[in-house]
């Protein structure tokens, strides 16, 4: 597990992004429905190249991030990088482990997940988030009931359990594109 | 509102789960705009309605997602795609040519394996002529329907677990 870090992480795309001053008025537009602090990045701006799905796919990643109230944001970092390792994305594991980390003040527990792996995880609420993470992102086709046992039996009410779902699906998806889309330097 | 995934669980209007999901308007709006832009976008670019429903159907049989797959193979049986079936349900190993065996190919890396794709495989779907948009567009597509399989999977045991 030592290739995962929550230092930043370098990410180079395949093909050319789109660079801001010839953005087309409908690359501008899905830019702009994406999470404002990302917007500029490269790596949106090579999604750019195809405005139409980043417009409902920036907008749909904005909402699972970002949406007010149910499963609260640091959860759904913890969640993301659980996920973004359970894919062996780097880059993304390094993103959101700090992101959790700048949210929940747990860098030392973050780290160590990141070091051992989640079964390390000794608080009940991260360790439930973090085992149906895993499971529902390597066996989406064996997930019943009873792997919601253990996060209902954290105190998760249908809000939160829908919103960590949405958290999971779309780590599969961003864990995907970003690994087809660029190379990720490798960590130090 | 049409959407797929209450199609495909058999959602009720206004059962709990559906008004669950309304708690969360713009995922349940977003979701299915990126379904439609990505299956049937206006402009396809390079990259056909029906070889993008093959790449779907590909991804969903990888998944071992058989209700999403039948709903791929469906809009191609709409589409007369007889051909572009074939290709996407051969799970076999044997060698396949031509431009939708190679997209397909592309699809079974970053459905399974997206840790292998390389600036190598990248330029071979340049050489096919598939513009950088293009290129984004079948990565997109191919890299939803995992999307699609787990929140269905997710929900499906909520379900499961509202009925117990």
């Amino acid at each position: 597990m030592k290739r995962f870090t929550m230092e930043e992480v370098g990410w180079t795309p395949r093909i050319p992004p789109i660079e801001e001053a010839t953005a087309t008025p409908a690359q501008r537009a899905a830019l702009d429905a994406c999470p404002p602090a990302q917007r500029s990045s490269v790596y949106f701006r090579t999604l750019a190249n195809d405005p139409g799905s980043l417009g409902e796919r920036g907008a749909l990643f904005n909402t699972v991030m970002y949406a007010p109230r149910g499963l609260p944001r640091a959860d759904r970092e913890f969640s993301t990088a659980i996920v973004s390792m359970a894919n062996g994305c780097v880059y993304c594991t390094s993103v959101h482990a700090r992101r959790f980390t700048e949210l929940s003040k747990q860098r030392e527990a973050m780290q160590r997940v990141l070091d051992e792996g989640h079964r390390v995880e000794t608080d009940p609420r991260r360790r439930a988030i973090a085992d149906f993470s895993e499971r529902l992102t390597l066996e989406p086709g064996a997930v019943t009931a009873a792997d919601l046992a253990p996060l209902r039996a954290a105190g998760m009410d249908d809000l939160e359990v829908l919103d960590l779902i949405h958290s999971i699906a779309m780590f599969a998806n961003a864990n995907r594109l970003m690994q087809s889309l660029g190379e990720t330097d490798a960590a130090e | 509102m049409d959407d797929l995934i209450e199609d495909l669980l058999g959602i009720a209007p206004g059962s709990p789960l559906a008004e669950l999901r309304r708690r969360r308007p713009e995922a349940l709006r977003h979701a299915q705009g990126a379904y439609r832009e990505l299956l049937m976008p206006d402009d396809p670019g390079n990259v056909s309605h029906a070889e993008r429903a093959a790449l779907a159907l590909r991804v969903a049989l990888r998944e071992n997602d058989a209700a999403l797959a039948k709903h791929f193979r469906g809009l191609l049986e709409k589409a007369g795609a007889q051909e572009a079936i074939m290709l996407a349900e051969d799970l076999s190993a044997a060698p396949m040519e031509g431009r939708l065996a190679a997209l397909l190919r592309y699809a079974d890396v970053v459905a399974a394996r997206p840790a292998e794709v390389s600036q190598g495989t990248i330029d071979s779907l340049s050489a096919m002529d598939l513009t950088p948009r293009d290129i984004v567009a079948v990565t997109q597509l191919v890299s939803f329907v995992p999307y699609q399989v787990r929140l269905i999977a997710g929900l499906r045991a909520m379900l499961e677990e509202k009925t117990a």
